[in-house]
């Protein structure tokens, strides 16, 4: 027996699937899920809702107005009166600019049509995400479109003038500073250096301003380590593309942290298989089960709170085989307290040894990388471990973090409560950010809030600290916005608007430099671009040394959205050992360990009203619309707990109730709980969704972070419904028992395998044959190759191909019922046991099949070939039998059981507004009809006719699907396989390709190149 | 037997009627079929302007006004502004061009009425065609012609594909034509 159809052997999609649960069993026999078909009766249908009987009155008003019109008449159709010089209706616009949806202010490029966003792609030119953006930056274009944005500045919920609002709140910043009254800017992480330019400008205008940062997504641990080690709080990013072996603790740096774009593609670089298979080795030590562990070629399971001991051990042992530096004998001596026997034992001897071996061999080619959901302390310990290593020289000083403005500590804010409390703070401005929902319950944040007197949120949307505000003054959306961003040194990024505010909406800094200006007069809408410009001019200009004005410097920048400054690298300099001595021993805790980590899609809960990225399933459990603790399957039996349950955590004196759900491949020691989720006051999609885990955090926890040591948990009474899509869509077949293993669907090898025999995945390969004459492809042929030693299950593709094809956000309800519309998905199976899986992920969309089984059951030649080798689907044709569906052997042909637009929310997403986002290249699908993935054709269509425009072929890599342009690894490649000289050409012909059930001989388009993962032996651990 | 007034009814009154009915229809079916695709509507405009002085007498180049037409899906109807290069300062006193000024100078765009349509689901792509050497009246008749414009040509399904089956001989002065594509997703997605 091979070794892959060893690993094979134990491949499975879920507990409940492994241990031949019924109603999974039943769940495949099925083509639908349970009451999918059974809810059509009309009686037990909702009632006619006012707006549905309204829009059918107009309806039937509409078609009476026409029938007495003219039947010929079409129309109208109306040019500009004086066209933009550069928009061209029919044709995209490309602005570069810089996403502000998390701090990592990556350049993005957007594609606007007719003068309105529809597409939000990386920006090649910038150095740091290179041409990738991430599933929340895909998504975020449909916050530009929610419907429930704010509209208008209100006063205690009533509408009021921006001329009245700059009136008297000028009049209230005069009054607090004549009276000595504290005036507190609460902002979120600041990326933009001109931000902080206009505080400090606001600052010197009212004396008593003080600002505060806060943000729950922050570098702050690994900051501080970085100033006690060496004496900056700037921390160097991280050669990972130079290491042969990572070892992150607790970190999901691949996916969700951090720099997590270009460490992906830094990482991915040395998980390459054409040409010399040159593999790092990827060792991840956690608690949870993170997008990055699935990645890893060993898991090692550690609870976060023994990370310290974890590490510190590993510095005891790796330093008696030798160290980089010299220990003072303070430093020795507490080290050597640390043993790495405790961990032998569970971790498992062989596992360890692997671990220390290679980290003793490369060393000066290996790094340990803490996540920074970790304190201070494993930090440290990571920056010792290293400089024992010799690791220092992956340190990229050319791009350190560059901190604007430092996050406040607990004292600053419990000073600010103090002060709310006595009456002492008279103007509170929320710039941006969302204290209430976001600080420590027991700073009372929430409760003194009513002492102060003008209560100022400035925001996008209505958010819990709006609620309690006096002005809740409405910003501009980031695509309507001026900006720009420094946060790692070298990379200063351009923002610009690509799209003037849709409402009466203002820019936050512009409101800020209104109330400078001292009255409300002298508000003009450029002018926070004329500062912009100004402080371009002044700060960096200055530093380009150009010979062109800074007119034209400005405007090319501007155009390229990222300007690269010429930056010295800093020396290295000695690690300080003087905090060691204040290390001990960690205390073993014997209770359980919350982990509370950030949503892998909505992120902090800035995301959490788009319905897009509420839908995207969890990278790792597919839950989509919740939040849940994720328990190990033997903490799980321990409780007598099973998937659904509610349970109570409690961490000290807070509580929370939440649902269960049994994650493999846990420490039993660890809950994990992703925050973002349970938002109170935000619009319909995303109010009430999940649990908000923030509330265990207290103030006690500033400096430990997001790891809540001695939990409890207690079952409660009820369930509640978690949707996973995991079990949907699967690939299954009721007459073959224990499909994935004989079908292969998943196939893998070892590196050391592969250099042995490259072609060891080709031996037991059937000859197939055809009775019927191959049909011959003789011009382009599409096709598509992907890489799974690449794929990290980030799902920016789910994204990107939902923005690009228009496809449909559908609800809890529906995603409950198998009908989520997403044309790609990924699908993840696990090998192994339960209590430590590995992972295997695989993004499956329409395979394209030479002889698709679609194709000959429609009985209505709906779906059909065309002579470019696409399956094609045509919506108008299409009558809804499903047979397609059925016949589908990857399941992934989706069908429109509604209108979802007019369903979904009581058409939320069905409104002037919201059209806006729709892709005007692709059709907006109704209700019955079946739909799939095109491999994008109209970015085909638009490249085939420019081609024909400029009388030329099309070139062999010249469409790029929306997929393959978000992939940040790159695994996807799409061309024309008759080509040769094409990428997809070539991968087709490469040793480790594969096909999904190759054996049916229904010719997939899509070929799989089979993981690699880099373990000691031949065969997969 | 004795034949009744029903006998009579039903024999040869009902299939006669029935038989009239449905034939009108079919004939009424057929031949109303061009207008029902639209050929020959005409609707009055806004501005009564002449395609025949312009691109006939004039003989202005059909892109001089329509610039999308080599570069994207849509050929596009001209922008006030494309008007106002010559018009700021030929024949300022005339009604139409006073009606033009004034839409120039408030800013208003010309509420034109359509007369060629494809449906929103046919993703026709002007450029290709054009850059391929077909010629506008092709589609759209003898344009140069026409005082007012009034739709030649069917605008359906069957009649691109008849042009994309048969591209020699609808178009006989292309030396080099290829059949055009006839797959479904050339037009639909």
């Amino acid at each position: 027996m091979n070794d892959s159809s060893k690993t094979n052997n134990v491949l499975w999609k879920s507990i409940e699937g492994l241990n031949n649960d019924p109603n999974i069993q039943k769940m495949k026999e099925d083509e639908f899920l349970d009451g999918v078909t059974e809810d059509f009766h009309p009686n037990q249908l909702s009632g006619i809702s006012r707006r549905k009987f309204l829009a059918l009155l107009s309806a039937s008003a509409a078609i009476t107005a026409t029938a007495c019109t003219d039947y010929q008449d079409k129309g109208e159709i109306i040019p500009y009166n004086k066209r933009p010089q550069e928009v061209l209706p029919g044709t995209e616009n490309l602005y570069a600019s810089t996403c502000n949806g998390c701090s990592l202010s990556c350049g993005i490029l957007v594609k606007t049509r007719e003068g309105r966003p529809i597409k939000i792609d990386g920006n090649p030119d910038h150095p740091i995400n290179e041409g990738k953006i991430c599933t929340k930056g895909q998504a975020s274009i449909l916050n530009l479109y929610d419907p429930e944005r704010l509209k208008e500045p209100l006063f205690n919920n009533r509408k009021i003038s921006w001329n009245d609002v700059d009136k008297n709140i000028i009049e209230v910043l005069e009054s607090a500073v004549q009276k000595g009254k504290e005036i507190a800017i609460l902002t979120g992480e600041l990326t933009s250096p001109t931000t902080k330019k206009v505080f400090d400008k606001f600052s010197e205008k009212y004396p008593t301003t003080k600002i505060y940062s806060y943000s729950t997504i922050n570098q702050s641990t690994r900051s501080k380590a970085w100033f006690e080690c060496y004496g900056s709080y700037e921390f160097p990013s991280i050669k990972f593309d130079e290491a042969n072996v990572i070892l992150a603790i607790d970190s999901d740096f691949l996916v969700n942290e951090d720099s997590y774009l270009e460490n992906m593609r830094l990482f991915t670089k040395r998980r390459e298989v054409v040409g010399k298979t040159d593999f790092n080795r990827l060792y991840v030590a956690e608690g949870r089960m993170s997008a990055t562990g699935m990645m890893a070629d060993y898991r090692i399971r550690v609870s976060p709170d023994e990370q310290y001991n974890f590490v510190m051990s590993l510095v005891n042992e790796l330093s008696k085989k030798g160290s980089n530096i010299e220990f003072d004998p303070v430093t020795k001596s507490m080290v050597s307290s640390f043993s790495i026997n405790n961990f032998s034992k569970k971790i498992g001897k062989e596992k360890l040894n692997y671990l220390i071996d290679d980290l003793n061999k490369s060393r000066g080619k290996s790094i340990v990388y803490a996540g920074s959901t970790l304190s201070k302390e494993v930090h440290l310990a990571v920056n010792l471990l290293n400089e024992v290593l010799g690791n220092s020289n992956l340190y990229n000083y050319l791009n350190e973090s560059v901190v604007i403005l430092p996050q406040s500590s607990r004292e600053d804010f419990d000073r600010l409560i103090d002060s709310m409390k006595n009456g002492n703070v008279d103007v509170l401005i929320h710039f941006g950010s969302d204290p209430v929902f976001y600080l420590p319950y027991d700073f009372e944040y929430q409760s003194s809030i009513s002492r102060v007197k003008t209560v100022i949120s400035l925001s996008e949307s209505l958010n819990e600290s709006c609620s309690l505000s006096h002005y809740v003054l409405p910003l501009n959306n980031q695509l309507e916005c001026w900006g720009d961003s420094f946060v790692q040194t070298g990379v200063y990024g351009l923002q610009q608007p690509v799209i003037s505010p849709i409402f009466n909406t203002r820019q936050k800094e512009s409101i800020l430099l209104t109330w400078i200006s001292g009255s409300s007069s002298n508000f003009s809408s450029d002018n926070y671009h004329k500062f912009l410009i100004e402080n371009f001019t002044q700060t960096v200009y200055t530093k380009l040394n150009s010979f062109s004005d800074a007119k034209r410097v400005w405007l090319s920048s501007l155009h390229d959205g990222v300007v690269t400054l010429k930056n010295v690298e800093k020396l290295h300099k000695k690690i300080s050992q003087s905090w060691i001595p204040l290390l001990k021993l960690a205390k073993e805790n014997s209770g359980l360990t919350v982990h509370l980590t950030e949503s892998y899609f909505i992120g902090d809960g800035y995301f959490a009203n788009n319905g897009w990225l509420q839908e995207v399933p969890h990278p790792i459990t597919k839950v989509t619309w919740d939040n849940y603790a994720a328990l190990s399957p033997l903490t799980a039996k321990k409780f007598n707990l099973k998937n659904d349950d509610i349970i109570e955590v409690s961490v000290s004196n807070s509580k929370i109730k939440i649902p269960v759900f049994v994650q493999p491949g846990l420490s039993d020691k660890t809950i994990n709980i992703e925050y973002g989720y349970g938002r109170k006051v935000i619009g319909d999609v995303g109010k009430d969704i999940g649990i908000n885990p923030l509330q265990l955090i207290s103030k006690n926890h500033f400096e430990t972070k997001n790891i809540l040591t001695n939990a409890s948990i207690n079952k409660i009474d009820g369930t509640h419904k978690l949707v996973t899509t995991q079990e949907h869509h699967s690939l299954d077949d009721t007459f073959v028992k224990d499909f994935h293993k004989i079908r292969k669907i998943i196939q893998e090898g070892t590196v050391e395998k592969y250099q042995k025999d490259p072609k060891f995945l080709h031996e037991h390969k059937h000859e197939l044959f055809s009775i019927t004459n191959e049909h011959t492809y003789s011009g382009n042929k599409w096709a598509m190759a992907i890489d799974l030693n690449k794929c990290t299950s980030c799902a920016a593709c789910v994204a990107s191909c939902n923005v690009e094809n228009n496809i449909p956000v559908v609800g809890k309800d529906q995603v409950g019922k198998g009908r989520e519309m997403h044309w790609i998905r990924i699908d993840r199976y696990f090998s192994g046991s339960p209590e430590d899986p590995i992972a295997s992920n695989q993004p499956m969309l329409c395979q394209h099949c030479d002889n698709a089984p679609c194709e000959n059951v429609c009985p209505v030649n709906a779906t059909n070939h065309s002579p470019d080798g696409l399956n094609q689907m045509v919506y108008n044709r299409c009558v809804g039998t499903r047979y397609c569906s059925n016949n589908c052997p990857y399941k992934v042909r989706r069908y429109n059981f509604f209108d979802f637009r007019d369903h979904f929310a009581d058409e939320y997403y069905q409104n002037n507004l919201t059209a806006l986002v729709n892709n005007p290249e692709v059709t907006v699908r109704s209700r019955g009809v079946m739909e799939k993935c095109t491999f994008c054709v109209q970015r085909i269509m638009d490249v085939r006719s420019t081609a024909i425009n400029e009388g030329r072929e099309i070139s062999p890599n010249e469409v790029v699907t929306a997929c393959q342009q978000a992939c940040p690894t790159n695994a996807i490649t799409f061309g024309d396989a008759n080509n040769p000289d094409s990428n997809v050409a070539k991968l087709r012909n490469h040793n480790l390709t594969y096909h999904v059930l190759e054996e049916l001989n229904i010719k997939p388009n899509v070929t799989y190149i089979a993981k690699l993962r880099n373990t000691h032996s031949e065969d997969n651990s | 037997m004795k034949k009744t007034v029903l006998d009579y009814a039903l024999k040869i009154r009902l299939p006669l009627t029935l038989f009239v009915i449905a034939f009108s229809f079919v004939l009424t079916y057929y031949i109303s079929r061009a207008e029902r695709d639209g050929v020959g509507y005409s609707p009055d405009q806004p501005i009564n302007y002449s395609h025949k002085l312009h691109a006939g007498k004039m003989a202005i180049d059909c892109q001089y006004c329509h610039i999308g037409v080599e570069k994207g899906r849509h050929a596009l109807i001209p922008s006030v502004n494309i008007c106002m290069n010559c018009h700021t300062v030929s024949r300022k006193d005339k009604s139409e061009i006073i009606k033009l000024t004034q839409y120039y100078e408030e800013g208003t765009p010309i509420p034109w009425k359509r007369i060629h349509k494809v449906p929103d689901y046919a993703f026709f792509n002007h450029s290709v065609h054009v850059n391929k050497g077909i010629e506008c009246e092709s589609c759209h008749g003898d344009i140069k012609e026409m005082d007012k414009v009034s739709q030649v040509r069917q605008f359906t399904m069957g009649a691109c594909l008849e042009c994309h089956r048969n591209a020699h001989d609808n178009l006989p002065y292309l030396e080099k034509v290829n059949k055009g594509p006839e797959h479904c997703w050339a037009c639909h997605r």
